[in-house]
């Protein structure tokens, strides 16, 4: 009898620790869909400062448009780079469909109560492994976003929000970055061999400012969008 | 003055002194068509590294980049094309068969090396310059401006200078080459001062460019002792001006022992000429 109380009190304890996990977590993503279902497009001004050991640039400035779901064109004057991971704010990139998705931990965040959430693509194809995201729940913003593009590689993005037209949307994006990179293009140098890949670490700070929002973006504008595209 | 104007007309009146720029012409065109043909694949390995975390905007592959990229063979091809003139221009004297009516003219022998010494360089120079024109006008041209990036791939480290400060940087950097490849000319300078026939000093001054590459290039111990000796170690110096920051101390370093390699061969080259036997 006694042990059938203990196994009952295992059980029961195992049974608390499940609830977490086994709650809705894509409820929490509900909000945040619903919050910006009315943006359609924006344009902002970027400014990306980097702070990166691997990459000696001065601050480059761009003009970024953005047209729901996933349209996104950058025009720069000058030669401009964009971290790929969580440099752009697209409020539709986490759909419900595309994730398996998991409560981690609830917490306070700036003082307000949040979440944080993993989600794991369904497609097991897609070149992402995941993304951690952090929830601020009384706001229904992305706080937070934890990207692990692919083995080794990691992105944490911290995002700060202004109101604009009626919507919140990034005022600043600060990234960590921390990336093994790969073999550089062409032969090796002599010098190269036995030499362990070397890693792409540090901080990019990213401004938006000057918003436009829903201007009625043409689909002309993200025709030509390639990047990096010789003259 | 007049002596150095002499033996400068002499060297330019020769066919040969422009084949040396004919060829540079031709490498360079040749080299733009290619990389403005085969521009995409290019870019993919050049950013390679860079482009999986990145969106990269603009004309990363424009003149300024190809300018850089063509220079970056400068310790190959130049130092060939400049003992074509300086491994030749004392030698040939004894080729020739004219050291003798040379040498019984009133000007004196330390003139007229020294003359020789100065139309080498003036050769030297006057190449670089052109490489420098020909690359940045066809570069400009094919290709259009823009900040320049700076792959260092060994390093994984991307340096970016914007447009506006590339004029300057690129003066700079070709200043540095020109004075890079003053040793290369003192030493055929020096060897054509030894030798009673062209081919020597030519062949000569390449072997000992080619030794100091590689072993300065090996990733072994000893020879990474080696290399603070080795004066091709400092030729590369025009390359730090494209950096960011710009390294002044080393450069400043290279250039002086650079300087003093000149000196040295052309005191050696010096005296040399003034004790050379001519009467035998």
């Amino acid at each position: 009898m006694k042990k059938l109380l203990l196994l009952a009190g295992i059980l029961f304890l195992l049974s608390t620790e499940w609830i977490p996990a086994q709650e809705d977590a894509s409820r929490y993503l509900d909000p945040i869909e619903k919050k910006y279902s009315g943006l359609r497009d924006y344009t902002a001004d970027v400014n990306v400062h980097f702070d990166i050991e691997a990459l000696k640039a001065p601050d480059m400035q761009a003009r970024l448009y953005f047209k729901a779901p996933d349209k996104m064109k950058v025009e720069s004057k000058r030669i401009f780079f964009l971290p790929k991971e969580g440099g752009y704010f697209n409020p539709s990139l986490f759909k419900k469909k595309d994730f398996e998705m998991k409560l981690l931990e609830r917490l306070a965040y700036d003082g307000r109560k949040a979440v944080r959430l993993k989600l794991t693509p369904m497609d097991t194809d897609t070149y992402h492994k995941g993304f951690v995201l952090t929830i601020d729940t009384d706001r229904s913003l992305i706080r937070e976003i934890k990207i692990s593009p692919s083995e080794g590689r990691e992105v944490k993005a911290m995002i700060e929000y202004g109101m604009f037209a009626n919507f919140e949307l990034p005022t600043h994006i600060h990234l960590q970055l921390d990336m093994p990179s790969d073999e550089p293009g062409g032969m090796k140098e002599f010098t190269q061999f036995g030499q362990k890949p070397k890693k792409i670490t540090g901080k990019v700070g990213i401004t938006y400012s000057n918003y436009q929002v829903n201007v009625g973006l043409s689909d002309e504008i993200f025709k030509d969008t390639d990047p990096l595209k010789p003259k | 003055m007049k002596l150095f104007w002499f033996e400068t007309y002499k060297t330019f009146s020769r066919w040969r002194t422009y084949i040396s720029f004919g060829f540079i012409a031709l490498i360079v065109i040749m080299t733009e068509v290619v990389m403005k043909l085969s521009a995409s694949e290019i870019l993919d390995r050049m950013m390679k590294s860079f482009q999986k975390d990145f969106l990269i905007y603009g004309n990363v592959l424009n003149g300024w980049f190809i300018t850089a990229f063509i220079m970056n063979s400068l310790h190959i091809h130049i130092p060939f094309f400049i003992t074509l003139v300086a491994g030749d221009i004392v030698s040939s004297e004894a080729t020739a068969g004219t050291v003798r009516l040379l040498l019984i003219r009133p000007p004196s022998r330390s003139k007229v090396i020294t003359a020789k010494y100065l139309t080498t360089l003036f050769y030297t120079t006057g190449l670089v310059i052109f490489l420098a024109l020909i690359c940045i006008a066809f570069g400009l041209l094919f290709f259009g401006g823009g900040d320049l990036i700076m792959n260092y791939s060994t390093k994984l480290r991307i340096v970016f200078i914007p447009e506006a400060e590339v004029p300057m940087r690129m003066l700079l950097a070709f200043t540095a080459a020109v004075w890079s490849m003053t040793v290369v000319a003192s030493i055929a300078f020096l060897f054509s001062t030894l030798a009673e026939n062209s081919i020597g000093p030519i062949i000569g001054t390449m072997a000992v460019v080619i030794v100091f590459l590689v072993l300065g290039n090996f990733p072994f111990d000893f020879f990474r002792m080696l290399s603070p000796y080795l004066f091709t170690t400092y030729m590369v110096f025009w390359q730090q001006f494209l950096d960011d920051p710009i390294p002044w101390q080393e450069i400043a370093r290279s250039a002086m022992i650079l300087g003093l390699h000149n000196i040295g061969l052309f005191s050696i080259a010096f005296i040399v000429f003034n004790r050379k036997d001519i009467k035998s």
